[in-house]
C-alpha cells in the first residue's frame, strides 16, 4: 500500500466518521423535539406520560405485558397509572421506580414474575428499553450506564438510542393512537371470536401437570435479585410511599416451588408480597384467558376486581 | 467471532493495518492471515482449531501425493483424501442422524435399538472447509491445477478468516495463486471492498434480523397461526435467508478485498429468476457450482442419456440438501429443487425453449418457497402441517406482533428490495458497484447506511448458515 492510496483511504475513513457523526446528531436532535411531543404508543408515548405525570398520581402500576393487560387502575383509583410494558423485567421497572419523587404519597403496585428471578438467563437487558432517555433523564442515564448494557458504540452514535422505535415515534407523532389525556396505561386484551379456536389449543397444550422438578429453575438470578435489592432500598428512603409486590395469575403454572421461594426472598427483604399466580388454576374458564399466561378482559377485570378488595386496606 | 460484532470491528483494522505494514513481504503476510484466521476461529471454540490443522496438514500431503504419483497411485491418494474429509464431516455432522434414522427404522420392523447417538458439537464452518479441500484434491487429480508446495499459503487457503465459517467455497484455482504472490491495495479494492461490506451489514443487520423476529415468533407457534400469518411468515423467511447469507457473504468478499483478495460472487439478485435453473446460478453460487463441477459432471452428468441426467440432477440435488444439514427436511428441501429442475429440463427440451415469460419470476419464487417451508420448518411435521395449512387458502386475520418490529421490518425489506432492483438493473454486480462513487459519495452513502443501522439494527445470535 504505497503512500498515496494510505492518503485516501484516510480521507475515505475520515470523511466516513465525520458526515456519520453529523448525520446521526442531526438525526438524533431532530428525534429528541419529535420524541418529547409524542405522547402514545409503546414505542416512547406511554413512558413520556409516565414521566410528565409520575409525581402527580396517587397509583402507579409496575411491570410487564402481565401487568400491562391484567391490572385496571380505573378500579383502584381515579388518578392511577398503569406504566406495564411488553416484554420488560425488574430492570427495566426498578429503574423507572427510581425515577419517583421519594416524599409523593403513593400506592405503588410492582407486578413480578418469578420467571424473571429464576431464569438464569436474564441479565437485566430490558433496561435497554429505556435507551430513548439516554442521557436525557438523569436516573436512567445512570442506571444505564451502571447496567453497562448499551454498546460502546452509542457513545458515539447518538441515534442508536432510537433503534426500533423511530418508525413508531413518527407515526404517533403525525397520527396519535389515542386520546392520551383519556389513557390509564391499562390495555385490555379482547379475544375475538376467530381467536377463541387458537387461544383454546394453546390452553389445551398448556394443561400439563406439575413438574417436580421445575426443570431445574430453582436457582436465584443474582442479577433479578440485586434489581430488588436496589427497590428495596428505594422503599426504605420513602416513608410516605406503600409497595405492594404482586404476581397475577397464569392459567396453569407447572412449578410451585419457584413461588415458594420467591415468597421466602420477599419476606426476607420484608417487602409485602400477594402470589396469585393459581387464583384461577381450577377455574378452567377459557374465557378469561388470552393465551397462557395473558388473561383477556374478562379474566382482567375479574381479577382487578378481586385485587382492588384486597388492597382496600392500604389504599 | 461474528462479521457484526464489536469484536470484528476491532479485529478487522488491526490485522488490516500490520498486513499492510507487512507490504514488502507477501509470506509474512500469509503468516499473519494464518494466526489472525486462527485467532478469528478460535473465538468460538478454539478446540476445533487442531481439525482445521489437520485437514490441512492431510491434504497438503495427500495433495502433493496424487500430482506425483503414477496414474494407478493418483486415485488412491484421491481416495484417501475424499475418504478422510468426508469422515470428518460424516462423523461430525451425520454421525447421530444416520444413527437415529437406523434405530428409527430398525424400531419401525419390531427391532428395538439402544440409543446409538453421540453427545457430539459440529464444529463450525467444517461443511465449508471440507468442501474445498476436497475440490483442491479433485482438482490436482484432474491436472486442472498444481499442488501447493508452500506450507503456509496453503494452510492459509484453508482457513482465510472471511471465508472460513460460511463461506464462499473458494476454489483452489482462484484463490491459491492469490495467496502465493505479492497482493496489492488499490483504489478499486477499497471502494468497492468498503461499500460491500456496509450493503452486507445493512442486508444482515438492518434486513434480516428484522425479519427474523417475526418469522420466528411465528414458526415456533406454527400451530396457533392460520394460513395467511403462516404464507407471510414463509416469505419473510424467504427474504430473510436471503438477506443473511448474501449479507453475510457480502462482508466476507469485502473484507478480503481489503488484503487484496478477489475472491467469487457468490449471490447475484436469485429472486430475479425466470426459471429456477436460472435460479441456482444465482443462488449460493460457490456451493450450486462445487455441486455442479464435483457431483453432478463426476456422476456423469447430461452425457449418459435422458433418465441418467434427471437421476443426477435430482442425486446431486438431495446431496445437497442433506449438505446444508442432518435431517430430512433438508433432504426434502434438496428433492423438491432437484425435481422441479428435472421437470423444467423435460419443458425446456418438449417445448424447444430456453426460458420462460415473466410469468416465470413467478413460478421461480413459489417453488422456491415452497421448498423453504421444509428448509426452516423444525421437522416433517411442522413443515407439512404449515404448508398444507397455506395450501389450504383458509386465510384469516394477520398476526402482527410487535407493531413497531412488523413496520420495521416491512420498511427494511422494501428499501432492500428496491436496493438490489436498482443494482441489478444497472447489469453491474454489487461487487464492482462501490467503484462507481466518487469519495465524497461513498462517504455519505456509507454513512446513510450507517444512520440506518443505527435507526434498525437488531440483534440475532448468529448467522443462519452458520449452522451448516
Amino acid at each position: 500500500m504505497n503512500s498515496e492510496i494510505t492518503k485516501k483511504l484516510l480521507k475515505l475513513i475520515g470523511l466516513i466518521l465525520i458526515i456519520s457523526f453529523g448525520l446521526d446528531k442531526l438525526v438524533f436532535f431532530s428525534l429528541n423535539k419529535i420524541s418529547d411531543e409524542v405522547m402514545t404508543g409503546q414505542a416512547i408515548g406511554k413512558l413520556n406520560q409516565f414521566l410528565s405525570i409520575k409525581d402527580s398520581t396517587d397509583f402507579i402500576v409496575f411491570g410487564n405485558s402481565r401487568a400491562n393487560h391484567h391490572i385496571d387502575v380505573d378500579l383502584f383509583s381515579k388518578n392511577g397509572f398503569n406504566i406495564g410494558v411488553d416484554g420488560v423485567g425488574i430492570a427495566y421497572n426498578s429503574t423507572l421506580i427510581n425515577t419517583l419523587k421519594n416524599d409523593k404519597k403513593q400506592l405503588i403496585l410492582i407486578h413480578i414474575d418469578t420467571k424473571n428471578f429464576f431464569d438464569p438467563n436474564y441479565d437485566g437487558s430490558d433496561i435497554r428499553g429505556l435507551k430513548t432517555k439516554y442521557h436525557r433523564e438523569k436516573n436512567i442515564t445512570n442506571s444505564l450506564n451502571k447496567s453497562k448494557s448499551l454498546s460502546v458504540l452509542q457513545r458515539f452514535y447518538y441515534s442508536m438510542n432510537y433503534n426500533g422505535n423511530s418508525i413508531g415515534i413518527l407515526k404517533n407523532y403525525f397520527k396519535p393512537s389515542y386520546n392520551y389525556k383519556t389513557y390509564s396505561g391499562y390495555d385490555p386484551l379482547t379475544v375475538s371470536n376467530s381467536q377463541q379456536e387458537m387461544r383454546d389449543i394453546i390452553l389445551a397444550k398448556a394443561n400439563t401437570s406439575i413438574t417436580e422438578d421445575c426443570m431445574g429453575k430453582t436457582k436465584m438470578n443474582t442479577t433479578a435479585v440485586n434489581y430488588l435489592k436496589s427497590i428495596k432500598s428505594f422503599i426504605d428512603n420513602s416513608p410516605n410511599k406503600k409497595f405492594i409486590f404482586v404476581t397475577t395469575p397464569i392459567y396453569n403454572d407447572t412449578c410451585n416451588e419457584d413461588n415458594k421461594l420467591l415468597s421466602t426472598l420477599m419476606q426476607d427483604l420484608g417487602l409485602k408480597y400477594l402470589d396469585f399466580t393459581n387464583l384461577y388454576k381450577d377455574t378452567k374458564d377459557n374465557s378469561y384467558w388470552k393465551d397462557a399466561t395473558h388473561m383477556s378482559v374478562i379474566g382482567a377485570e375479574k381479577f382487578s376486581a378481586y385485587l382492588s378488595e384486597k388492597l382496600k386496606p392500604f389504599m | 467471532m461474528l462479521f457484526n460484532s464489536i469484536e470484528y470491528l476491532i479485529f478487522l483494522p488491526i490485522v488490516f493495518i500490520i498486513y499492510w505494514l507487512l507490504k514488502n513481504n507477501y509470506k509474512n503476510q500469509n503468516i499473519l492471515l494464518l494466526i489472525s484466521s486462527y485467532v478469528f476461529y478460535g473465538w468460538w471454540d478454539y478446540r476445533f482449531i487442531s481439525l482445521i490443522i489437520f485437514s490441512s496438514f492431510l491434504d497438503y500431503f495427500v495433495g502433493q501425493k496424487i500430482e506425483d504419483a503414477l496414474d494407478k497411485n493418483k486415485k488412491r491418494w484421491l481416495y484417501v483424501s475424499l475418504l478422510s474429509n468426508l469422515g470428518l464431516l460424516g462423523v461430525f455432522k451425520y454421525y447421530n442422524f444416520f444413527a437415529d434414522s437406523f434405530a428409527t427404522t430398525m424400531s419401525t420392523i419390531g427391532w428395538e435399538v439402544n440409543s446409538l447417538t453421540l453427545n457430539i458439537i459440529l464444529p463450525v464452518g467444517i461443511s465449508f472447509y471440507t468442501f474445498q479441500t476436497l475440490s483442491y484434491s479433485i482438482d490436482i487429480y484432474r491436472k486442472e491445477i498444481k499442488a501447493s508446495r508452500d506450507i503456509v499459503a496453503f494452510f492459509t487457503f484453508v482457513s482465510l478468516f472471511p471465508q472460513l465459517v460460511a463461506g464462499p467455497i473458494e476454489r483452489a484455482s482462484n484463490l491459491i495463486p492469490q495467496i502465493e504472490k505479492k497482493r496489492n491495495l488499490n483504489v478499486t479494492l477499497i471502494k468497492t471492498g468498503i461499500f460491500q461490506i456496509f450493503i452486507g451489514l445493512f442486508r444482515k443487520v438492518a434486513i434480516a434480523d428484522n425479519l427474523g423476529i417475526y418469522v420466528d415468533s411465528v414458526y415456533g407457534n406454527y400451530e396457533i397461526h392460520n394460513g395467511s400469518t403462516l404464507l407471510v411468515a414463509t416469505i419473510f423467511y424467504a427474504f430473510q435467508i436471503y438477506f443473511d447469507f448474501s449479507g453475510y457473504s457480502d462482508i466476507a468478499i469485502g473484507s478480503a478485498k481489503l488484503f487484496g483478495f478477489n475472491f467469487n460472487r457468490n449471490f447475484n439478485f436469485p429472486y430475479f429468476s425466470r426459471t429456477l435453473t436460472e435460479f441456482w446460478r444465482r443462488w449460493h453460487m460457490s456451493l450450486s457450482f462445487w455441486l455442479r463441477d464435483y457431483l453432478y459432471i463426476s456422476l456423469g452428468g447430461n452425457r449418459k442419456g435422458i433418465v441418467i441426467t434427471y437421476r443426477n440432477l435430482l442425486l446431486t440435488m438431495l446431496i445437497g440438501g442433506l449438505w446444508h444439514g442432518s435431517s430430512w427436511n433438508f433432504v426434502i428441501w434438496g428433492g423438491i429443487h432437484g425435481l422441479f429442475l428435472s421437470l423444467e429440463k423435460y419443458t425446456f427440451s418438449a417445448l424447444k425453449i430456453k426460458t420462460f415469460n415473466a410469468l416465470g419470476y413467478i413460478y421461480t419464487f413459489i417453488v422456491v418457497l415452497i421448498a423453504w417451508v421444509f428448509f426452516r420448518a423444525p421437522d416433517f411435521h411442522s413443515a407439512s402441517t404449515i404448508l398444507s395449512e397455506i395450501i389450504s387458502f383458509n386465510y384469516g386475520s394477520l398476526f402482527i406482533g410487535n407493531i413497531n418490529t412488523f413496520i420495521n421490518a416491512i420498511l427494511l425489506l422494501a428499501l432492500g428490495f428496491v436496493i438490489d432492483l436498482k443494482i441489478f438493473r444497472t447489469n453491474i454486480p454489487l461487487e464492482d458497484y462501490g467503484v462507481k462513487f466518487s469519495m465524497l459519495k461513498l462517504s455519505i452513502i456509507v454513512s446513510l447506511i450507517i444512520l440506518l443501522l443505527c435507526l434498525f439494527y437488531s440483534t440475532a445470535e448468529n448467522f443462519i448458515y452458520f449452522q451448516f
